[in-house]
């Protein structure tokens, strides 16, 4: 063990988000390499799977797949295998076919202006993993959007990275989807989706995911939420069942797709949590504030 | 199967909490000049705003910025290199709150000169927070304006 230890707050702008990425427990020079490196990997994922960009792997399955096999990063192609073995366990709560109804609120851009009908979308079954890390979407109308699971996906990486380097505990946040590995465990405080300027619930998390899902919110313009970020796929309308939603789970991409099933099915999601090893607290539209009942979490007292 | 427990009693108490600030410092300017171009030498052409980098195998230009809004303060960095493209953003500090401290001279004052080693600990705190997801397009904004301003002066 090194004799000198350093503890390293860094973020960056990334993923339409703030990342924040803090260690501990490493000599200064090793922690900032570290660290750097954990940033380029999240960058790496932003590249690959970012809607907005044009020769993301995402904008290159949206523009061809559905004419040919299109080759994507093995990554990609890991965070479409979780994204769709996490639709069979959700039954369809969770879906990455879901870019048109994002387009339409607005959330993402182009699209058109009527709503998409629910009955006319195909789903996550029209989306063919093949060997090698080729893609085909079998109809031509499919539009994915990973922007409910490669924010968690890239939270991961980070994490690996950092362990690979000799990193013996840090933290990576993406806006609220986090992790953390090492000895001590780490508190998180928990904004209440309803007003996210105060907190609702803390927990301590240790060698564990977390992440949330809530309206979209920028302090800069105001304290109060904007838009709906969840949609249900069955009516291609904003989640009815939480305000927000927070699941706690081994992995962080596992914790972010659940945050979304959460969302949509409420109690309903209470299969799909146990099947991934995950406890979630929520708060349902008629304001009640439900918990798993292995849920760690503690309720929040002002500090 | 998870069953689920209700903490409907806790609902009132949750609503009364007092509306935090939330404040990290994560490098300072001379932090984020290394990382951006290390072992370059720094010219001032703005005072503490806009520096060239000149040096050390890269060259371009160094821009301190903040986007301040109703309840965020942001200060951040961007390096652009000679090609004209953002070699890297950094945030230095961020503080977020709901009392109207975020234009309130004195509450700022408090992190005037900081580095990220120094420890804040004041009317703010550090922590880790989940939650609705923060966005980050002002900052995305501020870092277009920059370049904007890049090109008119530089290129």
């Amino acid at each position: 063990m090194p004799a000198t230890s350093a503890s390293l707050r860094r973020a960056q702008p990334l993923l339409g988000t703030f990342v924040e990425i803090d260690v501990t427990d490493a000599n200064q020079r090793d922690a900032e390499r570290a660290v750097e490196a954990a940033f380029s990997v999240v960058a790496e994922v932003h590249r690959l799977m970012s809607f907005h960009e044009a020769n993301s792997d995402v904008s290159r399955l949206n523009r061809a797949a559905s004419n040919g096999a299109v080759v994507v990063h093995p990554w990609t192609c890991a965070v479409l295998e979780m994204a769709v073995e996490m639709n069979r366990h959700s039954a369809g709560a969770f879906d990455i076919g879901i870019a048109p109804a994002l387009q339409r609120t607005g959330q993402l851009p182009g699209g058109s202006e009527a709503w998409p009908s629910a009955a006319s979308m195909p789903t996550v079954e029209a989306i063919e993993l093949l060997a090698d890390n080729r893609v085909r979407f079998l109809h031509p109308s499919v539009l994915i959007d990973l922007g409910g699971i490669a924010k968690g996906f890239a939270v991961d990486r980070a994490i690996e990275a950092l362990r690979a380097r000799g990193v013996r505990s840090a933290m990576v946040n993406a806006g609220g989807d986090l992790a953390a590995f090492g000895p001590e465990a780490r508190v998180i405080h928990i904004r209440d989706p309803r007003s996210p300027g105060r907190l609702m619930c803390q927990i301590e998390v240790s060698n564990r995911a977390l992440a949330s899902s809530a309206r979209r919110f920028d302090p800069y313009r105001s304290a109060d939420t904007v838009d709906t970020a969840v949609i249900e796929p069955k009516t291609q309308m904003p989640a009815r069942a939480a305000h927000g939603a927070t699941v706690c789970a081994p992995s962080c991409m596992v914790a972010d797709a659940l945050t979304k099933v959460v969302m949509v099915a409420g109690k309903r999601a209470a299969a799909p949590l146990a099947r991934f090893h995950a406890s979630a607290i929520f708060v349902s539209t008629d304001g009640d504030i439900h918990t798993t009942s292995d849920w760690q979490g503690v309720l929040q007292h002002a500090a | 199967m998870a069953d689920w427990l209700r903490w409907t009693a806790s609902v009132a108490a949750v609503t009364s909490i007092a509306a935090p600030a939330y404040a990290a410092q994560y490098m300072s300017v001379e932090e984020a000049q290394k990382h951006a171009f290390p072992n370059a030498s720094f010219t001032e052409v703005q005072a503490g705003r806009v520096w060239k980098a000149q040096g050390g195998g890269a060259a371009g230009y160094f821009y301190y910025d903040h986007v301040v809004g109703k309840h965020l303060l942001i200060d951040y960095t961007v390096a652009v290199g000679s090609d004209g493209r953002v070699r890297r953003v950094d945030i230095l500090n961020y503080r977020e709150s709901y009392g109207g401290e975020v234009h309130d001279a004195s509450w700022l004052a408090q992190f005037v000169g900081k580095s990220s080693q120094s420890d804040v600990r004041v009317n703010a705190d550090i922590r880790n927070i989940s939650g609705a997801t923060l966005s980050s397009t002002h900052l995305a904004e501020g870092v277009k304006k920059v370049l904007m301003y890049h090109a008119s002066h530089f290129r």
